[in-house]
């Protein structure tokens, strides 16, 4: 975890770091967020840098990168993995969708609510569909990425759905007669209806969400707690605002 | 490989400890009882199983979801110990109601719960707790919290004065116990008289400390203004400065129950106070923590240390629980996964790889009357000293040379009288002239002594461990 060589630097550049005679284990090394690679990147780092937090300027090919005042440590990781780390405590804070936390299951503190990666995990099939109850399925076959909470969603209506999960292209399965209904994220439609697919029901809306290790966000509460106010502090008025 | 066959399989979630591993964990066992025993606390040894019925009404439904069930011969449903709090309540209600009070009990087992193996923890893993049973005061859930700290210390996490030299023990960091009270959120409940969906809402939103969540449940529930503002308010209940937390608290209470539970805390908190700095120093106190196993009516903690991302150890009061059973008694306890602690100890210190635990002398020889003679005495002269006889007449130096540098500090063979030291990972080193028993013994005590100096002087540098 924390060795000596990271806290050296640490302690002559970080001017928030308390009286370097004193180092305490608890407050000295830098907060780590796990950050998704891809879609929510960008936008993670364009609202972390509005909050005024140090954001690096490019990864390159380095997975962990720490800010240049030392008080930040950045690991890019696969988006469904973010939620791991977090549980772990081998990142402090991560960001999400809350579609990829509700999957992950993981015990995790989910404080803030971030104003991007808006969509949302619905159930399509075919345009022609018939729609009716899904209570009246017997056992449809659905393709998804997101097998807990298809499961789960059909389970609640007392049907036991046969799930086949696929790690992307989920349009295909109704195409090929893999599966008859397919459990995805929806942003415009437009590929639902390129595949010749509809939308039938919303499972749940969507968007970014700040993590939190269970045990950081109360061993490191200070810190955490002022990342989380610079945060809340650059959200759009209509968003909640944080309570802390 | 010659052999194709297939190792035999053990189930998922359970794990076989030998060598270095199983020494590790058996010592940190008896560490942390010897620390419960410093502070008054008898053994306890509840069964592995008991009737499934024992756990189903008291345990909360994700405990009972993950007991492991099976019928006994005569059809009872039977689990294996999914909680050693209950099996001890069940104890006391049925069997020791009517001794003095209080009793103090403790214990280090192994634990079974059918869950999803997650953070830190398997299928099989094991506690090491107390039970504090009989006294309802808050000197009692005071003693509970700060013996959790005492006995982590004990077994080597956060120990002040080794981060701060930042030696060693550099993954070890310092402790924080959160601390809670179920109380407080009950009373609260009470008061707002929810649907079971709102109940469960704001359980999920408080309990993930989740703004949004709380934002959407209130915007979705009609409460009085003065009901809002303590829902609102309970994520920022929360932190190190304790005096103005429960202040704060205070001021936003609704009902009696409420207050009742804040001056519990405060009494329990002066209680840690006046057993020194260190135990107030290492509060957070925390009114959104609503975790509960099911039986928890009170006081909750958890501990929590840098370098682990969920607790190492946990506990609360109970005043419900043994009164199911019979006859009520108040109790307040903790447990502590010895697991995660182990697991603290490896990420600290890493040590050369695992293997059977050595000895210090090895005897070779004719395995005759005067053989074992020999080696009985070197054991009785010095019963810390661990002793093995060469029974099959293998003995050789060669092969003994690489393997007791890896694993021994220092070891002896004594082989037909003539004596080998191996010292600090040199080659052996043979004794001049044939030894007498008494010179070996001599030569071990010599050895010991001087290993033991060493080891004083740098802890981490111990083979044993």
């Amino acid at each position: 975890m924390t060795s000596r060589s990271r806290k050296a630097p640490l302690v002559s550049t970080d001017p928030t770091t308390p009286d370097p005679t004193t180092p305490d284990p608890i407050t000295v090394a830098p907060i780590t967020v796990a950050l998704p690679k891809g879609r929510l990147q960008g936008e993670t780092l364009d609202h972390f840098a509005a909050a005024g937090l140090p954001v690096p300027g490019d990864f390159g090919r380095r997975l962990v990168v720490t800010s240049p005042d030392g008080s930040l440590r950045y690991l890019l990781a696969k988006p469904a993995d973010v939620p791991t780390y977090v549980e772990y405590g081998a990142a402090d804070l991560g960001v999400c969708g809350l579609d990829v936390l509700r999957e992950s299951g993981r015990e995790v503190y989910e404080p803030l609510l971030l104003p991007y990666g808006y969509c949302r995990l619905a159930l399509a099939g075919h345009v022609d569909r018939p729609d009716y109850p899904l209570r009246w399925e017997n056992q449809p076959r659905v393709a998804t990425k997101y097998p807990r909470l298809a499961a789960a969603f059909f389970r609640e209506r007392g049907v036991n759905a046969e799930i086949i999960e696929l790690s992307g292209s989920v349009e295909l399965g109704p195409l090929v007669g893999l599966a008859e209904l397919i459990v995805d994220l929806v942003d415009t439609g437009h590929t639902l209806r390129a595949n010749g697919l509809a939308e039938l029901r919303v499972i749940m809306q969507s968007q970014a969400v700040l993590i939190a290790n269970r045990a950081s966000f109360r061993l490191r509460s200070q810190q955490i707690q002022a990342i989380l106010s610079r945060l809340a502090a650059a959200l759009p008025l209509d968003q909640p605002a944080n309570t802390q | 490989m010659a052999d194709s066959r297939l190792p035999a399989p053990i189930p998922g979630g359970v794990a076989d400890h030998f060598w270095t591993d199983a020494a590790l964990r058996e010592s940190l066992r008896a560490r942390l009882l010897h620390s419960f025993h410093q502070w008054g606390y008898s053994d306890v040894l509840p069964p592995a199983f008991e009737y499934a019925e024992t756990f189903d009404s008291r345990a909360n439904p994700v405990l009972r979801e993950e007991l492991y069930r099976f019928v006994d011969r005569d059809g009872s449903l039977l689990a294996l110990r999914a909680d050693m709090t209950i099996p001890v309540a069940r104890l006391v209600a049925t069997r020791l109601h009517d001794a003095p009070m209080p009793q103090r009990f403790c214990y280090a087992g192994s634990i079974y719960r059918y869950g999803d193996t997650r953070a830190g923890q398997q299928r099989e893993f094991w506690q090491a707790g107390v039970e504090l049973i009989g006294e309802a005061a808050p000197a009692a859930d005071a003693e509970i919290l700060v013996l959790a700290l005492a006995a982590l210390r004990d077994a080597g996490i956060g120990q002040a004065g080794i981060d701060n030299a930042g030696v060693g023990h550099a993954g070890i960091g310092d402790i924080r116990l959160a601390v809670g009270h179920l109380g407080f959120f009950d009373a609260l409940m009470a008061e707002l008289s929810l649907s079971a969906s709102g109940k469960d809402a704001l359980f999920e939103a408080v309990d993930g400390r989740s703004d949004g969540a709380l934002h959407k449940f209130l915007q979705g529930t009609n409460l009085t203004a003065e009901q809002r503002a303590v829902v609102a308010a309970l994520p920022s209940l929360s932190g190190t400065d304790y005096d103005e937390i429960l202040d704060r608290a205070q001021s936003l209470c609704l009902s009696d129950a409420m207050r009742t539970a804040i001056d519990a805390m405060r009494a329990i908190l002066a209680h840690v106070s006046f057993y020194g700095d260190d135990g107030a120093r290492s509060l957070y106190v925390d009114l959104s923590e609503i975790h509960n196993l099911g039986y928890y009516t009170g006081l909750t903690f958890e501990a929590l240390t840098v370098g682990l991302g969920y607790p190492i150890a946990s506990g609360g009061r109970y005043d419900s629980l043994i009164g199911t059973f019979g006859s009520g008694q108040p109790a307040v306890g903790l447990a502590i996964n010895l697991d995660r602690i182990l697991y603290l100890q490896q990420a600290a210190a890493p040590r050369s790889a695992s293997g059977p635990l050595p000895a210090h002398v090895l005897v070779g020889g004719e395995a005759d009357a005067a053989f074992h003679s020999a080696v009985a005495a070197l054991r009785a002269a010095l019963p810390e000293l661990r002793v093995a006889a060469d029974l099959a007449h293998r003995l050789d130096l060669s092969d003994f040379t690489a393997f007791a540098a890896r694993v021994m500090p220092w070891l002896a063979l004594w082989f037909d009288g003539e004596c080998f030291v191996l010292s600090e990972g040199s080659q052996f080193q043979a004794q001049s002239g044939r030894l007498t028993i008494s010179e070996v013994i001599e030569l071990a005590r010599t050895h010991m002594t001087s290993h033991a100096q060493r080891t004083a002087m740098t802890p981490e540098a111990d083979g044993s461990r």
